[in-house]
């Protein structure tokens, strides 16, 4: 080990039960990802934040709850003196890139289950026609492959 | 496997030895092999499930048993009842032509590989990785969602597997991902390609399965052998294969002053065999259409540095290979839908097979690792699993079953 006394434990034994993301100690984060020492460093992050980002408005919100899941340790710790210059930039993607993925699931959830919940007493019998099961019957979409 | 030395380290007071890690890293690579079979077994038992009564029964009698598919019943109906010795042979044609078309396909890849045309594999991996993903898990989760009866509409569906393909064909290819990500996606590539397979007639799985071991035996070890030649290749030039393989994560990550990005690695390793990635068009004899497979095999590889006389307290010199010393196992993706075909159709008949079948090939496995550690280059990994897999469905089928049946009948076990 190379003696950075920020690690929080120096047994290369017990690198099976070390999670990576536990690597914060002393409020500075060292590794940006979820993955540790397996991950990105801190400028292919700030790259990756950004691009993951950007790319989440192509209708892919998916991207925006990879993006909080990948910068985890960014997100949920605060910026110190210690840490990385690409912290602050990093995060405020992941933070927008969360509101975003949250606001979207909400939006869908909701649809979701009206759709589900409120079946026919709400939408008629349009929703007979609607559901997937008989459209996926009508259309003939299992009998493709 | 591979060695893993401590001398710069403060706490550990000598070497340590493999068996510290032997454990974690075989699990690592167990895991994701039985989720995926467990996964498979679960679709074909909760899918085919008002069938399971009657399939069970005739499968008493016939030798094959109506899965509730188009293949089969499209089959049923043009041959009838004793239709036995046409399934066979068909399933023998099936089987041989697509192992003609896998050989065709990997030299092809061996070629392309060979001038460079690296990131056209990539891209044409990317659009078979996106048709799996879109297609077959679009599909399967119509059949789910029709079989569940679930509630869901139109536009919620198209937005979840939109995002859910898309965002798999980036976790596979992009090297800047959450590594549980990627793994979990090829699994489930594994998992969707596998049912996929089960939906073949009964006795042309079980030739196809027989058949791609026995090519993988011979392509890996042969001196002519396509993914041996493609092993080499890689090997002469320090690049990865792109393939679609699975990776289990290092026991030991060694953090170091450069912090390595996982995949990218340049190797001083020994770096076994990958395969190839192959878009087969199989065709059934009887069946007239066409279905169109997206085939992914890799034998069994590990990537592990090269210590050899490397004495271990030279260790630091090995910190260019990025993840320290210690080495990966690597399964190709095919393995894994190989294996889940096997256990897949053995759930097709009954639960004790599965059983029976999973101890099989997780017994292969284990003699397959062994012999990479011995042997130390690239092995495949179908053969022994396979062939144990099916002897020991064989022998359940018709002893183990007799006798468990007869024994539960007059109460005298379970």
């Amino acid at each position: 080990m190379e003696g950075r006394d920020d690690q929080p434990t120096a047994d290369v034994e017990s690198g099976a039960r070390l999670r990576p993301s536990a690597v914060r100690s002393r409020g500075a984060v060292t590794w940006p990802s979820v993955d540790g020492p397996l991950g990105v460093s801190w400028e292919e992050a700030e790259t990756s934040a950004r691009r993951f980002f950007f790319w989440g408005f192509a209708f892919l919100p998916l991207l925006w709850a990879v993006n909080c899941f990948y910068f985890w340790p960014v997100l949920v710790s605060k910026a110190s003196p210690s840490s990385s210059p690409h912290f602050s930039r990093i995060r405020s993607y992941v933070v927008w890139s969360s509101i975003g993925f949250v606001i979207f699931a909400v939006l869908l959830t909701a649809w979701a289950l009206t759709f589900a919940i409120g079946g026919e007493h709400l939408f008629g019998p349009m929703w007979k026609d609607l559901v997937m099961y008989n459209l996926a019957d009508k259309l003939q979409l299992t009998g493709l492959m | 496997m591979d060695d893993r030395s401590t001398d710069s380290d403060p706490v550990t007071a000598g070497e340590s030895s493999i068996l510290d890690t032997l454990g974690e890293d075989v699990i690592r690579i167990v895991s994701p092999v039985s989720l995926c079979m467990l996964l498979v077994v679960l679709l074909v038992s909760s899918v085919s499930s008002t069938n399971d009564l009657s399939s069970s029964i005739s499968s008493l009698f016939l030798s094959s048993t109506t899965t509730p598919t188009s293949f089969s019943s499209l089959n049923l109906l043009l041959l009838g009842s004793d239709s036995t010795w046409e399934e066979i042979k068909s399933a023998l044609v099936t089987a041989l032509s697509f192992v003609v078309v896998v050989t065709l396909l990997t030299f092809l890849l061996v070629l392309l590989f060979y001038f460079r045309c690296t990131n056209f594999l990539r891209i044409y991996m990317g659009i078979s990785s996106l048709f799996v993903l879109s297609f077959l898990g679009g599909f399967i989760s119509l059949l789910l969602i029709s079989h569940f009866k679930i509630p869901i509409d139109p536009f919620t569906f198209a937005i979840l597997l939109f995002n859910l393909s898309v965002v798999g064909v980036f976790a596979v290819f992009m090297p800047k991902f959450p590594i549980s990500m990627n793994q979990g996606y090829l699994v489930a590539i594994g998992v969707l390609t596998a049912y996929w397979f089960t939906m073949l007639p009964e006795w042309t799985t079980w030739a196809l399965l027989i058949a791609m071991s026995l090519y993988d035996l011979a392509a890996v070890l042969l001196p002519i052998g396509p993914l041996r030649l493609l092993v080499e290749l890689a090997m002469s030039r320090n690049e990865e294969i792109p393939a679609l393989v699975y990776e289990a994560r290092p026991v030991d990550p060694q953090p170091g002053d450069r912090v390595r990005v996982w995949r990218e690695r340049t190797d001083v390793r020994i770096e076994a065999t990958e395969n190839s990635t192959n878009s087969a068009t199989v065709q059934t004899v009887q069946e007239t259409r066409l279905a169109v497979s997206e085939e992914i095999t890799a034998p069994l590889i590990e990537a592990f540095p090269q210590t050899g006389d490397r004495h271990l307290g030279t260790e630091e010199e090995e910190d260019g290979i990025g993840l320290g010393s210690s080495g990966a196992i690597k399964l190709g993706l095919g393995d894994f839908i190989f294996y889940s075909v096997l256990v897949g159709r053995a759930a097709m008949y009954d639960y004790m097979t599965v059983y029976a079948c999973y101890l099989a090939i997780m017994a292969g496995l284990g003699v397959t690792l062994l012999l990479l550690a011995v042997y130390r280059k690239a092995l495949p990994a179908l053969p022994v699993s396979i062939m144990l897999g099916v002897v020991f469905y064989l022998l359940t089928r018709v002893l183990l079953e007799v006798f468990v049946v007869q024994c539960s009948s007059n109460l005298l076990m379970f």
